[in-house]
């Protein structure tokens, strides 16, 4: 597909005889808002730990602009440009906010980040800007753990925003949120989207994925069914029936 | 002769620690709780029948007792101080801290008020007699291997059967469950440290009247229990109690190449092995890193 | 009574940096190693080799002692790469034990169970620091730096790369984080310290054997790091301070028969450790959680 900057080919997982994920195709567009969407076991995360390496695919093809990243280290491909948020956020909870975010910027394991203080400096600008941005700020010096529900939220966008990652992996980003800060997320994400950022982003929420989304690819049971604007795919009544759980024939 | 005497001996230790093993699986398979102090059960229960057997009271009393105090002090420790700290927390680390004080607190006690040294009752059941030329073997040997068949086939019979018993085996299977459901698990993790701990009694009692218990005996039963459990698959009974056979018959055996010291350390090198490169256990299913 | 005293705090600050070294993988990495007094008795064994057979150079003998033990590590970086939480502990249970029983059977490395006898005097680069007031310096300096050294990787990027693998693994790796490198970077530290602890502790005894590293001596560095409180940079201090100060207060108590005091103290040891685990199980020196 022109354009491309991610494609998944054939790309199938199976545990312990359940096919998770079967022979899927997808391409992230560059600059393009994809959602994921399908009923609750569908595979969604499963198809993001398998394009960041967090589990190893038993067959398929993922490739990062043009280069195949399957087989990598997750540390590996995420240093490539593709950052994750995970469903229950995983925060370093004992840490501050600041450094739950600073952290993020810093990829070497040895003693000492390379750059020197002028780097770190530079590292700790970002990071203040990232927090002002995601309006947490005044909670730089509070520990992750101490946070309300939309503060970790925003603390998980935050830990990626800073990274300036060219590939987005949201999953439900924005679930629970309650209007006010929803509609804040949703105009961050606008921000990155117009700066060059490619999302792809699960979400169960129909409201949000009308607002957001330029395509949707639709799963069930490790299958992806469907893939379009999201006008045709939210009009189409099987697609819906199987997505608010009709009985299937 | 010599090789087939230490394997009947080590067939005596290996089902009493498959059985102790076996509690200690069932007990991490149900609840998740790294129960270390299940060799202080080990001990507390062993002291128990001694003591009563001590005082004048008839065997079969004081094995009740041994069994009441193990039952006691494991449902005890989940009460008052597993569950209070997965109640916050809850990392596994706490909790194995707290047991290891607890065994801690145990021992030391015994020391305290019974003496360091080993306790035992004397009885004609150990008087062994020659049963092929150069083999000789006790009573014991024969009430070991029929008390642990018989206790494990009633729990095993327990977890198949009853409703109960299968839904501590989903717990295991399924440690998710736990949390999703919710309802009913504190019964069910009392009831899984009422039996786990029950398993060690046997163990106790014919030890305490073989060779004798000593106050820091939970020690080595509790490492036993642990690799026994790893190396049969953590959460399997029958790998546990497998491994704790082999383990019991290994530490025997190697005595007669090896010196005795080794065999310790013979156990615990299988353990290494096995988490460096099977650590899904003989039994169990593949670990999620 | 000088000398007494001398000795005590000589060994509270050689303990000391062995709980500092155990908190890196504690307290930092999330590493729940049950097997430190194995590192610090190679560390032992190593320096005082080294004192016996070459110079008794304090200095050499550490590097000496941490290099050994660095290098050895990596039987524990091994099983924390493969495992975690539960599995690992028993990996490092195993370590321990399998330590201990070549510990008492490598007779021309260890003396075996009767130890290294005859550890000379130390010196440093020519001086002689035998006396006890010179070797105490001697252990403060290595204290001090050490945590200095801790304090300063703790709060860098390293020390936040380790905070974010134990606090969330999978997350640490999807932000870029090299978590196999730094957990055996984290363990090689770490026990090199307790390598160069052990060097210091053997010229301090002069004789050495294996009861000093056995599995007891990791469950009591254990407990004063998590007493003290882990992943901080004091809390270990204050364990070791607490729990070593502890048979000495117990011995001015007068109703314990003096044979006792040593199952009193473990008893102490162990109900602290049972009941910090259930009301305070972030340890004595940490700040108090703020719950909302």
């Amino acid at each position: 597909m022109p354009g491309s900057l991610l494609s998944v080919r054939g790309l199938s997982k199976e545990f312990g005889g359940v096919k998770a994920i079967q022979s899927v195709d997808m391409d992230l567009v560059e600059g393009v808002v994809t959602a994921l969407v399908g009923p609750n076991g569908a595979g969604k995360t499963t198809l993001f730990n398998l394009i960041c390496g967090h589990i190893s695919p038993d067959a398929g093809e993922v490739q990062l602009a043009g280069r195949p990243i399957r087989g990598e280290r997750p540390h590996t491909i995420a240093r490539l440009g593709i950052a994750r948020s995970f469903q229950d956020l995983r925060l370093f909870g004992r840490m501050s906010v600041r450094d739950n975010v600073l952290s993020a910027l810093e990829p070497t394991a040895w003693l000492w980040q390379p750059g020197g203080r002028r780097a770190a400096r530079a590292r700790l600008h970002k990071t203040e800007a990232a927090l002002e941005r995601t309006g947490l700020s005044a909670l730089a010096g509070a520990r992750a753990v101490d946070l309300s529900y939309a503060e970790t939220k925003f603390l998980s966008l935050a830990r990626i925003l800073v990274t300036e990652a060219r590939i987005w992996l949201l999953d439900e980003p924005a679930s629970g949120l309650d209007p006010v800060s929803r509609a804040r997320f949703v105009a961050l994400l606008k921000e990155a989207v117009a700066a060059g950022v490619t999302v792809c982003l699960i979400e169960h929420n129909l409201d949000i994925v009308t607002e957001l989304a330029d395509r949707i690819a639709f799963l069930d049971r490790g299958r992806k069914l469907a893939e379009g604007e999201p006008a045709a795919i939210l009009r189409d009544p099987e697609l819906i029936g199987i997505y608010f759980g009709e009985p299937r024939r | 002769m010599l090789i087939l005497q230490l394997l009947a001996s080590g067939i005596q230790t290996g089902v009493l620690y498959g059985l102790t093993a076996a509690g200690f699986a069932l007990i991490f398979g149900a609840t998740r709780v790294f129960h270390v102090a299940h060799g202080a059960t080990f001990v507390l229960a062993g002291y128990a029948f001694v003591l009563g057997a001590q005082a004048g009271l008839p065997w079969p009393v004081s094995c009740l007792l041994a069994l009441v105090v193990a039952i006691g002090f494991g449902l005890f420790m989940d009460a008052f101080v597993y569950r209070p700290i997965q109640r916050h927390e809850g990392a596994f680390f706490t909790v194995f801290v707290a047991a290891f004080g607890a065994s801690l607190v145990v021992q030391n006690l015994i020391q305290f008020c019974v003496g360091r040294g080993s306790v035992s009752v004397s009885t004609p059941l150990t008087r062994a007699s020659e049963i092929l030329p150069g083999l000789y073997v006790a009573p014991v040997f024969w009430i070991a291997i029929g008390v642990a068949v018989a206790l494990f086939a009633l729990v095993t019979m327990f977890l198949d059967r009853t409703d109960a018993g299968v839904a501590l085996r989903g717990l295991s299977e399924n440690p998710e469950l736990l949390r999703a459901f919710g309802l009913s698990s504190r019964r069910l993790s009392a009831l899984a440290f009422g039996i786990g701990s029950a398993m060690t009694v046997p163990g106790a009692i014919l030890t305490a009247a073989t060779s004798g218990i000593e106050p820091a005996a939970g020690a080595h039963v509790v490492l036993i229990s642990l690799a026994a459990a790893v190396v049969g698959g953590i959460g399997s009974l029958r790998g546990a109690a497998l491994a704790g056979l082999l383990l019991g018959i290994t530490e025997n055996l190697i005595i007669a190449v090896l010196d005795t010291q080794w065999s310790e350390a013979a156990g615990f090198l299988v353990l290494f092995a096995f988490i460096l490169f099977r650590p899904s256990g003989l039994f169990g299913q593949a670990v999620r890193r | 009574m000088t000398a007494y005293l001398l000795n005590l705090a000589t060994l509270a600050t050689i303990f000391g940096i062995l709980a500092a070294s155990l908190n890196v993988l504690i307290g930092y990495a999330g590493i729940f190693s049950v097997a430190h007094a194995v590192f610090f008795g190679v560390g032992a064994y190593a320096g005082a080799q080294v004192a016996l057979n070459l110079v008794p150079d304090v200095l050499l003998a550490s590097l000496a002692g941490g290099l050994l033990s660095g290098l050895l590590s990596l039987c524990l970086a091994l099983p924390a790469l493969r495992v975690r939480g539960e599995y690992f502990v028993a990996a490092s249970l195993g370590l321990q034990m399998l330590a201990v029983t070549v510990f008492s059977e490598a007779h021309s490395l260890t003396g075996g169970h009767g130890g290294l006898v005859g550890i000379p005097p130390a010196s440093l680069l020519g001086i002689d620091v035998s006396s006890p007031w010179r070797f105490l310096a001697v252990c403060v300096g290595a204290l001090t730096l050490s945590l200095v050294s801790i304090a300063i990787l703790m709060r860098g990027g390293f020390g936040r790369g380790l905070m974010a693998i134990r606090d969330s693994e999978s997350a640490a790796e999807a932000l870029g984080k090299n978590v196999p490198a730094l957990k055996t970077i984290a363990v090689a530290i770490g026990c090199s310290l307790a390598g160069v602890a052990g060097t210091l502790f053997a010229f301090q005894l002069a004789f050495i054997n294996v009861e000093s590293f056995t599995l007891e001596q990791s469950v009591l560095l254990m407990a004063m790091v998590i007493i003290g409180g882990a992943g901080t940079l004091l809390g270990p201090l204050v364990g070791t301070l607490l729990l070593l100060l502890l048979p000495a207060v117990l011995s001015f108590i007068p109703f314990i028969p003096a044979t006792e005091i040593g199952t009193v103290q473990q008893l102490v040891y162990g109900l602290a450790m049972t009941l910090l685990m259930i009301f305070r199980p972030a340890g004595l020196a940490a700040p108090s959680t703020g719950r909302r």
